[in-house]
């Protein structure tokens, strides 16, 4: 099934890059061994860099040698691209962007899984059995150090609104954020947010006072927080910025305790799918314990099997955070961030509100007042 | 099943079968009034839908917008994770947003005012059912027609649909095992009588031939009367049996009576001419008494019913000059007359030969008895009949009928039995034949008819 002409302009326009730091195309192959039989080809298309890939890849192959895996990452815009033109080239499609992934599988493109982990895998994890959710990775703050000069660190979001109104003045452009416009992940977060809560405004409005930096990817976040231009990164991509964060003791991490978004990458065998065989197994593995616990350990990705506890995995956080955690329901919900009018709508409104403070500049007192 | 099986299997059977007749089309309007009902219930879900997606929409830069709300989506679905498509199409049918381009109904155009449309579609391979509402904007500027079309799979439909046929069937299968252990308990509790008739009729003395009286429903009550009937047409027979042997033993116990007197007498005699006399009485006597008891053996056995003789075909005239034949002699020494008037031609009827011997001896006989001096025997033809007149004295006609009857004598002078026009009457029945009594064609004397049935040849 070709895409409408209409989607794929919508697509090119709508979220451009989720927060892929990759360039254009990575490639990891690993070879079946050659006293394994014949080998069985496996192709995954993933918008998963490969840091966090190759571990969960390598420990498969270990257990299925016979296996002969090509891993492209790409990013999600691609990624869609390209299994639209040729859905019939690859076995597993693994995104981050929830909305596509999810309106691939509404469509139909999907082949229903028969895995025996489907039974123990949360509800709210898979749709129809067609889509598994296998990540669980929250969306997160990063503060430098420097900030800790000018006031506390945020806890929470109620917190930084209130810190962006008092120190507008000190903080002027040294907040970086997502750019919903050209970044599809922001999109996605502002989305998800601004149905949340109205306040959600009101931040956007304060992020737009202290002119924050918007950028496209966590990395660049990333990057201007090592280097001490920005002191807060607002909605990073917490399992990409968490083994930065690891690696420079400046930053320190913070997931919000009044809310957090969680993104979760969203696997899935597409009907046409060439090697079926290869792909249930692939799957097996993504929601096998051993495969779980390669992700909490290995990577960042956050594992989701109920079965798992400690650090790394959904379990943990959940009890650390409870109910402040939010990962969007895997639902026709997620269809309405595909919606051209309603992407229009909001990032009007978005851009709207980023220039309140602005335009109606008179003195920073009225913003914190408000 | 053997119809003539059981009574029980066939109440059963035909009770049974509209009972299923039933239960099936009950299934059949569950089975679809399920699907309707689920289709109503899902239905206000896409209602509410398009109702929610509807008050989004609105007329900005000189277009149609839509500020899609993701529950309105989320509405459409539940539990059974159905796949959801919207679309948003103007006044031309053009296209404005949505997930996919549904197709539009062939129903009536634009109306005025908000219309619901529901139908069952199919995309790409999927079963869904689309719901489309139109409806106008209400804005101070624009009232511009517009319509919203969603639609979603069939799963939490059906899966609603088989949960009420599922209370539906064990509604249905309850009732219905209800209804047989009812059918069986009414078809044992109304077959019950005929048990108890049975054991009744089992019970009963073997000798005994009292009516019953038993309670019973109307139906075997008919059956009971029946019975009592039969049981008193038996009792009848009995009571003529009876009569029959106590006649029997007493008419020969008269002649035996006399011969003992007889021979007692004699014996107080001396003269052996006295003896001779005696025993010459004494010989007659047995033998017409022997002779009685060869009758009473012969009318028994002809009035059994279960006796059937061999039916062979016969000619009359053989028959009786047979008979002329056989009694001549004897006829002659007593000076009588034995004539026959036989048919040019053969005349057969089904008959036992013999039978028809011992009836026209015993006619010959009677006639004999009763002093006739002319016998004529004869046959006639169309229908076939076999004749003995007489020139005697004849039976007056209202005794006619009576002499048929065992142990009736015609005249109380002669010295008959009175066993041989029963005998006759017996034989006439057992050949289906009829006898008549008349006077003879002279206007005195008997004539005995017997007529057999018109036999095809």
């Amino acid at each position: 099934m070709k895409c409408s002409a209409l989607a794929r302009v919508a697509l090119l326009g709508a979220l451009c890059l989720l927060p892929v730091v990759a360039c254009a195309e990575q490639l990891l192959r690993l070879p079946a061994a050659t006293d394994a039989g014949p080998a069985r080809p496996l192709v995954i298309h993933a918008a998963l860099d490969l840091p966090q890939a190759r571990p969960l890849l390598e420990d498969f192959h270990r257990r299925h040698p016979g296996i002969d895996l090509i891993y492209r990452n790409l990013t999600t815009l691609e990624l869609h691209e390209r299994f639209l033109d040729h859905p019939d080239e690859v076995d597993v499609l693994i995104s981050s962007a929830m909305p596509w992934q999810f309106a691939l599988a509404n469509d139909g493109h999907a082949r229903p899984l028969d895995s025996p982990h489907l039974e123990a895998w949360p509800a709210w994890a898979r749709w129809r059995d067609e889509l598994i959710a296998f990540t669980f990775e929250p969306i997160v703050m990063v503060i430098h150090r420097e900030l800790a000069d000018i006031a506390e660190p945020p806890r929470n979001h109620a917190e930084l609104l209130a810190l962006l109104n008092t120190h507008r003045q000190a903080l002027a452009g040294r907040v970086a954020s997502y750019d919903p416009v050209r970044s599809g992940a922001g999109y996605a977060y502002a989305m998800q947010e601004s149905q949340l809560s109205p306040r959600y405004w009101d931040l956007v409005a304060a992020l737009g006072g202290v002119e924050a930096e918007l950028v496209e990817t966590t990395g660049a976040m990333l990057d201007g927080l090592k280097e001490g231009r920005f002191l807060i990164g607002y909605n990073l991509l917490g399992s990409y910025a968490a083994p930065g964060v690891a690696a420079a003791p400046d930053l320190e991490m913070i997931i919000p305790d009044d809310y957090a978004l969680v993104s979760q990458r969203l696997a899935l065998v597409p009907r046409q799918a060439p090697n079926p065989q290869s792909a249930e197994l692939f799957m097996d593995y993504l929601l096998s314990l051993e495969g779980q616990r390669t992700l909490a350990e290995e990577t960042s990705l956050g594992a989701i099997h109920p079965a798992l506890t400690g650090p790394g995995t959904a379990t943990q956080l959940r009890e650390r955070l409870g109910d402040a955690l939010r990962p969007p329901g895997l639902g026709p919900g997620l269809l309405a961030g595909l919606d051209r009018l309603k992407r229009q709508a909001l990032l009007a409104r978005w851009q709207r509100e980023f220039r309140r403070a602005l335009a109606t500049d008179d003195s920073a007192d009225s913003v914190a007042a408000d | 099943m053997n119809p003539a099986g059981s009574l029980y299997g066939r109440l059963l059977a035909w009770l049974t079968l509209p009972l299923l007749t039933l239960g099936a089309l009950l299934l059949l309007q569950a089975w679809l009034e399920a699907r309707a009902t689920a289709d109503r219930a899902y239905d206000r879900l896409l209602d509410a839908a398009t109702l929610a997606i509807a008050e989004q929409v609105q007329w900005q830069d000189e277009r149609l917008w839509l500020d899609l709300p993701p529950a309105a989506l989320e509405m459409l679905a539940g539990d059974a994770q159905e796949r959801v498509f919207y679309s948003l199409v103007d006044q031309q049918g053009r296209h404005i947003t949505g997930n996919a381009r549904l197709p539009e109904h062939p129903g009536a155009s634009a109306a005025s005012g908000d219309t619901l449309l529901y139908r069952d579609i199919e995309r790409h391979g999927m079963a869904l059912r689309q719901g489309i509402r139109r409806t106008r904007l209400e804005d101070w500027r624009s009232g511009e027609p517009f319509e919203v079309r969603v639609a979603h799979t069939r799963e939490g439909r059906d899966a609603l649909r088989l949960e009420l046929l599922r209370s539906n069937l064990a509604g249905i299968l309850a009732m219905g095992a209800l209804a047989v252990a009812t059918l069986l308990l009414a078809v044992r509790a109304a077959l019950k009588p005929l048990t108890r008739l049975r054991h009744a009729i089992r019970a009963r003395d073997p000798r005994t031939l009292k009516s019953l009286d038993l309670e019973l429903p109307r139906e075997l009550a008919e059956l009971r009367e029946a019975l009592n009937e039969l049981l008193a047409r038996m009792r009848r027979v009995r009571a003529n049996q009876e009569r029959f042997i106590g006649d029997a033993s007493h008419q020969l116990r008269t002649p035996l009576a006399g011969i003992t007197a007889r021979a007692e007498l004699a014996l107080r005699r001396q003269e052996p001419e006295e003896w001779r006399t005696a025993l010459e009485t004494v010989h007659s006597t047995s033998e017409r008494t022997a002779r009685l008891a060869m009758q009473l053996l012969s009318l028994t056995r002809l009035d059994n019913p279960e006796y059937r003789p061999e039916l062979h075909p016969v000619d009359l005239n053989d028959c009786v000059r047979q008979a002329v034949r056989d009694h001549w002699v004897a006829c002659h020494q007593a000076g009588i007359d034995l004539g026959a008037d036989c048919l040019p031609s053969p005349l057969r009827v089904a008959a036992s030969e013999w039978q028809l011997q011992e009836a026209l001896a015993n006619l010959i006989d009677n006639s004999r008895r009763y002093g006739a001096h002319r016998i004529t025997l004869g046959v006639l033809s169309d229908p076939p009949r076999l004749f003995v007149e007489d020139d005697g004295p004849g039976i007056p006609a209202e005794r006619r009928l009576l002499v048929l009857r065992p142990f009736h004598r015609g005249r109380d002078d002669g010295e008959g039995s009175g066993l041989g026009l029963a005998i006759v009457d017996g034989i006439a029945r057992n050949h289906g034949a009829r006898l008549d009594l008349a006077e003879s064609d002279s206007g005195r004397g008997l004539r005995v008819e017997m007529r057999f049935p018109e036999a095809p040849t």
